[in-house]
């Protein structure tokens, strides 16, 4: 597949989407493990959940913070048009890798399951 | 100020921790919202008040505006968020029912919402449950875990002034942990819409001291005593009843509240009706239009006599 | 060409008044029925709106009066019941959202330079459901049975169990009803934006208002399809019994809670949204100068519209949801604050720097800011668990939402009343009464509000009929009580001077607020096509650049201004450049949105009185209508009389490949994907969360048969998916045949399916799970149906000359839904069939 240009409009989307998957896959991913093998109390913050969890939240961030880096260089040598869709998007990229990153902390010190 | 916060369901006024902490949550975040309401007021006047404008080059004109909604837009809201967390997220984690450090356990009292009433039981009592309604005893200075649920629609359980408030829901059962520093009483009220009678789904909740409790306890191991005089009315009430209400050692009826302890309690009717004498004959003749809608049928098939010495006998049951 | 519109020579205004007015007028009348143009339709939302807004308005002072004093006796607990449930139904659902629709479908048309929506005959569908809707709804208040279950109708309450009378289902069917209009007006907003500006409105021209709404758009789009299938679910478990939301049989009453808040907190931003965007259309134009940080309120508009759809557990933090989970929602519900505090400080920054004058739509701009913060600073607090166990469910909320939806909702949109008032009426609004009007409006909101807040914390639950004196509640109800019938003495003044205006005002100059923004370029009092010729525009502030364009544009100097081929034209522009490609045409008048609405309305007052056969037959009349409908397309005659365009302007869009019908059949499927995912999450929620859900052993539906009927449908796809290929090269060579034999394959995949449906023997009324499983295939079915059908309506069309090498855009069209169609299905087999044989049984 082509790469998508940095200057395409569906970069206004894609930031939030895939914050939304992510919120989506964290959320559902919680519920269906504590339904399924959820840790005993006992073990406080420290389980498997959470370090999956973690994982994946740092993943995501790194993912949308990169494509913000690639946005705000492509809208730095472009006119008009493309530089305001880039800006915008790398800006929307920024504030979903850190509204995942800001989502995501609990996972550090909360329990999962209770 | 602080005779406007007491109450005695208000959140203002907190008699447990869990509660505290969310009162000193409370007025922090009530200074610093007051404080971002003014200045923001404050500012959009200032901006309004046109006139002697200075012109600007487009390029200051940008940075002036970047300065504003980079600071306002941005650095106020995020670290006010993240502060609020950092102060926020603790407390919640502290309300936990997490398991007790030195191997205690926490006490147990379930409760049950009905359409329009609280069904209580203690599990764990010593020598066997006890089950009471419309009023919750619980010993002071030690964690209470309450085990809700509901047995119709969802109701949701709530003594403000000792914590939170936690949905009883069909089906499944929740925890809240909640603990009172002192003993007193606190007033309780189903916060979840349930129908008809929300208004009139009260508990009466009493904090004493362990020992208090223990016997208060203890006192409901037993059938309440049954004095001959009132057999006419233990019989009427066997055969109108019965089938509903349950008295230790009487009649075992599930769909209305328990009356075993029924002449000791503080209200009728869910916190409907104060308790005094010939509160009950009233209630019994009357309750459809005190708490119209709830779900017991009226009694107008029987004569005064009957109800007045219904009204008696039950106002004796005390253990 | 463009050069050549520019300079073409100035023609009489009047004649081409009178030619346009041949084309676009509206009819008098009793075809005044059939009327589709956006303008009077836009005028009909708004005025419907407002009237239930006065009843809305009269049922909140009917709770304020019961809870004015303790132990009150004013009204009874299931007559205040009903009150405070229709109370915020009617707001919420029959002012709030058809208000502000109304609108967007007034002004879009008018500020991107269009004449009108490019789905008249939708809009006109859309106001018709509205009506028809609420009147239903609200005659259950006069019958006394209206719903009484709270304004989001929590189950098991609102069950049939709970609540045997025909209340639950006049909300149910009622605001279903209602919400075909919110999703059609939604699905043409969306498309009317993106692809029918003018001539170089470019993404990055575009006015900010019409960011909002196409946020609001996207959002009603997305949001309002899982409330449409939560009350579907509710419906059939009250009315045939499909236990969804039962425990004991295997459904869970959370799941409703969940359905219901997916939809109920990004609505909250339904209505926030183009409120905002009048406020961000309204500053620039008081400040006299460009909105600053244009980008940022993109940038927030956006983020608004994605984080909004992340918070909606933060209703259900009581219900015992895992700690950590309500974490990430209570940060997720902080954040929203980001967005809001930049579009804020953007507002402000463009006061600093321009020069504000304080004429009264500012005075409700200021209003709003102030009530609007506060309730912004409320709802942080609100998003903070701990503090949230406290209040929730409490007087604290009521406050606290008033303060966001009355601030966030109402005064903006009193103050966009002021400010275009005279683009409709030809007349200014006084300033004397419209400000005792706001004064009094804002000092009684925040008495009754902001008291309440104490009342909460002082342990009030809300929808509670009484109270006692002993609580403590006393004074602060009665000054709630008093502070609210001062405001609605602010609203009469209000409304009363916008009635005085139509006689009295003094006559308004055009542009009377030296706006930039191209609605300003139409004539007052407005004309039906709004546009004599459709400018170009090369900034966003046209009419700052040019302030000679109402004389231009109405002297027919600019693109477009031919008329005698009868057609209603507008551009169809690239959604990002703004470039035109090509012409679209509109349908004119027409019954058949006002009988497809009729019926409906008919099915809906059968399903509430129990007459399923007549409903069936109604549905299949309605099903009729709609077909009729979509048969006057295209190249249909009465669509477009002829196909001659002017020399050098680009073809009508039924002779391409490429018209806004695409855009519309794609959004469409987004609201029906977004149905979907609904049904599978509430699938794979009662899986794994029910209580009591049961998995059958083996699941009953035949994997066979199903991979057999998916075969039919994929090989149906790939056939259409050729033909359409074929019309991109001009080639119609077996088109009908092959349109016919689509159509059978679609038709053997019914079949297929249908002897699946009937071999599983489901019990649907007994189990939670056979219940899920029967919706899934009744939704795949009904979707192989309306497939198989048009597809059928193709190859007729054919026949007709209607499809064809030289007006090839249908089937592209109709292609869309078979794809769908495609992977819903074989999600549906794997989840349904395969999933379980891996992971279900004993499980």
């Amino acid at each position: 597949m082509r790469r998508l240009a940095l200057t395409h409009p569906l970069h206004l989307v894609i930031g939030l989407t895939l914050w939304s998957l992510w919120f989506v896959t964290i959320y559902g991913g919680l519920s269906v493990a504590c339904a399924v093998a959820p840790p005993a109390p006992e073990q406080g913050a420290l389980t498997t959940i959470n370090v999956a969890l973690g994982l994946l939240t740092a993943a995501t961030a790194a993912l949308l913070g990169w494509l913000a880096w690639a946005c705000l260089q492509a809208a730095r040598d472009k006119p008009g048009r493309s530089r305001f869709v880039a800006a915008v998007s790398a800006g929307l990229y920024l504030y979903s890798a850190v509204a995942t990153l800001f989502v995501g902390i609990p996972v550090i010190g909360v329990p999962p399951c209770l | 100020m602080l005779a406007g916060c007491s109450g005695d369901r208000s959140i203002l006024d907190p008699a447990g921790q869990a509660a505290r902490e969310v009162v000193w949550l409370w007025w922090g975040m009530l200074a610093f919202s007051t404080l971002v309401l003014v200045v923001i007021t404050a500012l959009w006047l200032y901006a309004f008040r046109g006139g002697r404008r200075v012109a600007r080059s487009s390029r200051d004109e940008q940075r002036i505006a970047r300065r504003w909604i980079i600071g306002g837009g941005l650095l106020l809201p995020g670290l006010s968020i993240a502060v609020l967390l950092v102060f926020g997220v603790p407390v919640g984690q502290r309300m936990l029912p997490l398991p007790l450090v030195d191997g205690q356990q926490a006490e147990r009292i379930e409760v049950i919402g009905h359409q329009w009433w609280w069904e209580v039981r203690y599990p764990d009592a010593e020598g066997g449950e006890v089950v009471t309604s419309n009023q919750l005893m619980m010993p002071v200075g030690e964690p209470v875990d309450f085990h809700v649920t509901g047995a119709d629609v969802i109701h949701a359980f709530w003594i403000p002034r000792l914590g939170g408030k936690i949905d009883m829901i069909p089906g499944r059962t929740n925890v809240i942990r909640l603990e009172a520093d002192a003993s007193g009483m606190f007033g309780a009220q189903c916060a979840e819409f349930c129908g008809a009678q929300h208004a009139h789904m009260q508990l009466h909740v009493e904090a004493m001291a362990r020992d208090d409790f223990d016997a208060w306890l203890a006192a409901r191991q037993s059938p309440p005593e049954q004095s001959g005089s009132h057999d006419a009315a233990r019989e009427a009430f066997v055969e109108h009843c019965a089938s509903c209400h349950r008295v230790a050692g009487v009649s075992d009826g599930q769909q209305g509240p328990d009356l075993s302890d029924i002449g000791d309690r503080v209200s009728l009717g869910a916190g409907r009706l104060a308790m005094e004498e010939g509160a009950i004959a009233h209630w019994l003749r009357h309750h459809q239009q005190l708490k119209p809608g709830n779900r017991m049928p009226s009694h107008d098939h029987l004569d005064a006599e009957t109800l007045d010495a219904l009204g008696d006998w039950l106002e004796a049951l005390s253990p | 060409m463009s050069e050549t519109a520019q300079t073409a020579t100035p023609r009489d205004p009047q004649r081409l008044h009178e030619d346009m007015h041949e084309v676009w007028g509206n009819p008098r009348g009793l075809k005044a029925l059939t009327i589709v143009n956006h303008t009077t339709l836009g005028l009909r939302f708004m005025v419907t709106g407002m009237v239930f807004f006065l009843i809305g308005g009269i049922l909140a002072m009917l709770v304020r009066t019961q809870l004015a004093f303790p132990d009150q006796e004013f009204m009874a607990p299931e007559i205040y019941n009903q009150v405070f449930t229709m109370h915020g139904t009617v707001m919420m659902f029959l002012f709030a959202i058809p208000m502000l629709e109304g609108l967007a479908i007034y002004m879009i048309p008018k500020m991107i330079g269009a004449r009108d929506l490019v789905c008249p005959r939708l809009t006109s569908l859309g106001y018709w459901c509205y009506l028809f809707g609420g009147i239903i709804l609200t005659s259950s208040l006069f019958l006394e049975m209206a719903p009484d279950s709270g304004w989001f109708m929590y189950t098991p309450l609102s069950s049939g169990e709970f609540s045997p009378g025909p209340g639950s289902d006049f909300w149910l069917l009622g605001i279903t009803f209602v919400e075909i209009s919110a999703l059609s007006a939604g699905v043409e907003l969306v498309v009317s934006i993106l692809r029918t500006r003018t001539r170089g409105m470019s993404l990055d021209k575009m006015p900010l208002f019409a960011w909002y709404i196409l946020a609001m758009a996207l959002m009603i789009v997305v949001g309002f399809p899982p409330l449409i299938l939560a009350s579907i679910m509710l419906e059939l478990e009250r009315a045939v019994g499909m236990p969804f939301f039962e425990v004991a049989a295997g459904g869970d009453p959370i799941l409703w809670q969940h359905l219901f808040w997916l939809f109920g907190h990004p609505e909250v931003y339904i209505i926030f949204l183009p409120a905002a965007g009048i406020v961000s259309t309204l500053i620039p134009v008081f400040a006299g100068r460009p909105i600053v940080g244009y980008r940022w309120v993109v940038l927030a508009i956006i983020v608004t519209g994605f984080i909004s759809f992340g918070l909606w557990v933060h209703h259900m933090f009581t219900v015992g949801i895992p700690q950590l989970a309500q974490a990430f929602f209570s940060a997720a519900s902080m954040l929203v604050a980001v967005p809001t505090a930049i579009q804020v400080f953007v507002w402000l920054a463009t006061l600093w720097l321009g020069r504000p004058v304080m004429k009264l739509p500012m005075l409700w701009i200021l209003g709003f800011l102030i009530i609007f913060v506060c309730g912004g600073l409320t709802g942080v607090m609100l998003a903070l668990v701990p503090f949230n166990w406290q209040v929730h469910d409490t007087h604290f909320v009521v406050a606290h939402m008033h303060y966001v939806l009355v601030g966030g909702m109402l005064f903006p949109l009193m103050a966009g009343l002021y400010y275009w008032l005279p683009l409709y009426s030809g007349r200014m609004p006084s300033e004397r009464l419209g400000r005792w009007g706001f004064w009094l409006t804002f000092l009684g909101f925040n008495a009754t509000f902001l008291i309440m807040h104490w009342t909460g914390l002082l342990g009030m639950p809300r929808r509670i009929y009484t109270y006692e004196t002993v609580m403590g509640w006393d004074i602060f109800n009665l000054l709630s009580s008093i502070g609210g019938f001062v405001m609605s003495a602010g609203i009469a003044m209000v409304l009363l001077d916008i009635a005085l205006h139509f006689r009295f005002g003094r006559p308004a100059p055009q542009n009377p607020w030296n706006a930039d923004t191209l609605e300003w370029t139409t004539s007052m009092p407005p004309s039906a096509y709004n546009f004599a010729s459709l400018p170009r525009v090369d900034s966003r502030h046209p009419l700052w650049d040019d302030p000679e364009l109402p004389r231009t544009i109405a002297e027919g100097q600019h693109d477009l201004a031919v008329i005698d081929h009868g057609r209603r034209e507008l551009w169809g522009s690239d959604p990002l450049t703004g470039k035109v490609r090509e012409i679209v045409h509109l349908p004119g008048n027409s019954w058949w949105p006002l009988f497809a609405s009729l019926a409906l309305a008919v099915v809906c007052v059968c399903l509430l009185v129990r007459l399923y056969p007549l409903a069936g037959l109604a549905t299949l009349a309605a099903v009729g209508f709609l077909l009729r409908w979509s048969w006057e397309n295209g190249a249909h005659p009465r669509a477009a009389p002829d196909a001659q365009v002017q020399p050098g302007d680009p073809p009508l869009h039924s002779r391409t490949m490429d018209g806004p019908g695409l855009w519309a059949m794609s959004i469409a499927l987004l609201a029906n994907g977004s149905f979907f995912l609904s049904y599978l999450f509430g699938w794979f929620y009662l899986w794994t969360v029910s209580p009591e859900w049961r998995m059958p052993d083996a699941s009953p539906l035949s994997l066979p048969l199903m991979i057999l009927a998916g075969a039919a449908l994929t090989a149906g796809t790939l056939w259409l998916e050729k033909l359409v290929r074929g019309l991109r090269r001009q080639d119609d060579s077996g088109l009908a045949p092959g349109l016919f034999a689509v159509s059978a394959l679609g038709g053997v995949q019914l079949v297929l399916l249908g002897v699946v449906t009937w071999q599983a023997g489901l019990a649907a009324t007994e189990t939670a799970h056979d219940a899920v499983l029967m919706l899934g295939l009744v939704y795949v079915l009904l979707h192989g149906a309306l497939g198989a059908i048009l597809t059928l309506l193709q190859g007729l069309r054919v026949g007709y000359g209607y499809v064809s090498a030289t007006a090839p855009f249908e089937p592209a069209v109709v292609a869309r839904l078979w794809r769908y169609n495609l992977v819903v299905f074989w999600v549906v087999v794997f989840a349904m069939a395969v999933m379980p044989i891996w992971w279900g049984g004993g499980a």
